[in-house]
């Protein structure tokens, strides 16, 4: 693990968030203690609505009604202004949708250009910069293409260069090969992989397993708890060790893991 | 900053140019409210116009002594135009006149008696047909110049008359009319000029020398029972730079005459325009008052349009918010939109109410009024149109939650 000298990237220290009011009051994270390292490949698993996603957000600093403390390099977000929260979004974090979210109305080079206009880089800049980093990603020809001539894949890896143009020191994403087949998944996978190879934080929501072997560390959520942390696993026992049905599915899953290898070796 | 600003306007363009039937029918709402406030500007003011214009062609050497104290109030001003049917007694006498000839620099003067009263020829005259009753300055102060014939002479019998091109045409089928007999008031009078068009129905005198009859002064006593009526008196100084001096000498005068009574007011320049100016603007006020309440509709419609594209780009809000935008950039963002609906709306209605400005002037005596004012006036209340009805929908565009807004699909 890179640099774990250097102060952690993200600190959470008993994070909480309630949704509703009164009787249905819940809360989708509830205590929540993690250390993030820079140059972490973080992937977080768990089933759906466990509160992944809501960790995400708030990690993004697009949630900010929250309980506990989230520093972000040694800063409290809670002390952050709106203004100051979205010039982080905007220097700092590069998010990933799942549904890819480029603006419909704008062609490719202009959906990568975007987070440029909120730095206040001139015109002709951002489209540099964006033609640039679109090459990158070998998407050159499709500068002027507008999404929906795109197929899955290559929106995705637009929505990535449009996530890295700020060069930012934390990507998020959210389910990024959740909308795409295999082939593709692999392919954007190998983009992140590069990236985080290339010294950037990323954490990463997913409910593919296989997509878990690019990261370095993964960890499973459970009813907004910590369920499994790779980077504990050797002290902490897993919360749902009691629950036998859990441990089954899990159980069989790592079997057939492990045939799926054999298979493959052979 | 700026290019932040740059881009918003890009963007505006374009999210209105990929809906371009909406943006159209928005812009036209406030279109045709700016085109008739232009409109009504512009001949409003070409109509105030005419009056001032008069009396800078004459050479800025003229004065006027109306009957009554000047009022303060405008609005008492418009209540007391100066029209043919002044049925007061005035106050101006003919002693008035003679202290006013003997003032400096007076180089001439013209009272004028305006009656009405039946003018028959060989067919009637309309009712409204004015009787001047005046004395031959009246010719060269005004600018009137005979067509035919010559202009009111003391030498000639007093049962002399001038009359308009139109009245000539009205009553004798026939701009030449030299010698004919016209009938003023039961008495008969001798044609001896024609006046020539001067297609001025509204000017400073409150007559249209086109369409009356100009007899001279001791006709006029005779018709009116042996007494003289003077509602105007148009005096002018030998020089332009003297006519200061002598309003102050006339207005010294007739205080004296008048036993210190300021029932008399001298006017100059822009004043002698002035009644006929406020009533314009009285008028031009109440339609445009009548004409911004098109704009407000035009202006609950960009709101409306505005609210449907915020909540149609909901997502898109969410998307630009996850990337960095603050919530001012949003509101900026969709302010510049309506802005530039409102203010493309502006231009357009400046250019269209002109035309039809233009337009309508040609059933006219009057040109429109050309004037920066008038632009000034469009563009601020486009802006202020597009501020005040795009602030709405714009601050709910930035107050949306970006979590909330990025679940919603489109």
């Amino acid at each position: 693990m890179p640099q774990t000298q250097t102060a952690p990237v993200i600190v959470l220290k008993d994070l909480k968030k309630r949704f509703g009011v009164g009787d249905a009051e819940h809360y989708a994270i509830d205590g929540i203690d993690l250390t993030i390292q820079k140059g972490e490949f973080i992937a977080i698993m768990g089933p759906s609505g466990c509160g992944k996603t809501t960790l995400l957000n708030i990690l993004g600093l697009l949630d900010s009604k929250i309980e506990g403390e989230y520093e972000l390099e040694e800063h409290s977000v809670a002390s952050l202004s709106v203004r100051r929260q979205a010039r982080i979004r905007s220097q700092q974090i590069g998010f990933i949708f799942q549904s890819f979210n480029l603006v419909t109305r704008l062609n490719v080079i202009e959906n990568v250009a975007l987070p440029l206009v909120y730095k206040g880089t001139t015109q002709l800049n951002r489209m540099k910069q964006a033609s640039a980093i679109l090459h990158q990603f070998h998407l050159g020809e499709r500068e002027y293409y507008m999404p929906y001539q795109l197929s899955g894949g290559q929106m995705q890896r637009v929505a990535i260069a449009r996530a890295l143009v700020n060069t930012p020191s934390i990507i998020l994403a959210d389910e990024p090969t959740g909308n795409l087949d295999s082939h593709s998944s692999h392919i954007i996978m190998e983009e992140l992989s590069d990236l985080h190879k290339l010294g950037n934080t990323i954490i990463m929501v997913t409910h593919n397993p296989h997509l878990t072997t690019y990261a370095s560390r993964v960890i499973t959520m459970l009813d907004g708890k910590i369920n499994t942390d790779t980077a504990q696993q050797t002290e902490e026992e897993p919360i749902d060790a009691k629950k036998p049905l859990n441990k089954i599915g899990k159980s069989t899953k790592k079997r057939r893991k492990a045939k799926r290898k054999k298979e493959v070796k052979s | 900053m700026r290019f932040l600003f740059i881009n918003h306007i890009q963007n505006a363009r374009q999210s209105l140019k990929s809906n371009r039937m909406r943006s159209t029918l928005t812009m036209l709402g406030i279109t045709i409210g700016v085109a008739s406030i232009t409109t009504i500007l512009a001949l409003s003011g070409g109509a105030s116009k005419i009056v001032s214009s008069q009396v800078d062609a004459l050479g800025g050497n003229i004065a006027v002594i109306r009957p009554g104290a000047a009022s303060e109030s405008p609005l008492q001003d418009i209540a007391q135009i100066p029209s043919t049917q002044h049925f007061a007694a005035s106050t101006l006498t003919e002693n008035d006149l003679n202290a006013i000839q003997a003032v400096p620099h007076v180089s001439a003067l013209a009272p004028m008696m305006v009656l009405s009263g039946a003018v028959r020829a060989e067919s009637s005259a309309p009712v409204n047909t004015a009787i001047v009753a005046t004395t031959p300055a009246l010719a060269d102060i005004v600018g009137l110049k005979p067509q035919d014939g010559q202009f009111l002479d003391p030498q000639l019998n007093q049962y002399t008359a001038v009359i308009g091109a139109q009245l000539s045409v009205d009553v004798f089928g026939t701009e030449q009319s030299i010698g004919k007999t016209i009938t003023i008031r039961g008495k008969s009078f001798t044609v001896i000029g024609v006046l020539k068009r001067d297609n001025n129905p509204i000017n400073y005198n409150g007559v249209d020398f086109d369409k009356s009859v100009i007899i001279s002064q001791d006709a006029g006593r005779e018709l009116n029972q042996g007494s003289l009526q003077i509602q105007q008196i148009n005096v002018q100084s030998d020089s332009v730079s003297n006519l200061n001096q002598v309003i102050v000498d006339m207005n010294k005068t007739l205080l004296k005459n008048h036993m210190g009574e300021a029932d008399f007011s001298v006017l100059s320049g822009e004043q002698i325009a002035q009644p006929t100016n406020r009533l314009f603007t009285a008028i031009a006020g109440t339609t445009t008052a009548i004409a911004a309440i098109s704009l407000l509709v035009g202006g609950i419609g960009i709101m409306n349009i505005m609210l449907v594209s915020v909540a149609e780009r909901t997502r898109e809000i969410g998307i630009r918010k996850a990337l960095g935008a603050s919530n001012s950039d949003i509101v900026a963002q969709f302010l510049i939109e309506s802005l530039a609906l409102s203010i493309g709306g502006g231009i357009s209605g400046y250019v269209i109410g002109y035309l039809l400005a233009f337009g309508i002037s040609t059933f006219l005596p009057f040109m429109p009024l050309l004037s920066w004012e008038i632009g000034a006036v469009a563009i601020v209340v486009s802006v202020v149109i597009g501020t005040l009805f795009g602030i709405y929908p714009a601050v709910r565009a930035s107050r949306k939650d970006p979590i909330d807004a990025l679940r919603q699909y489109d």
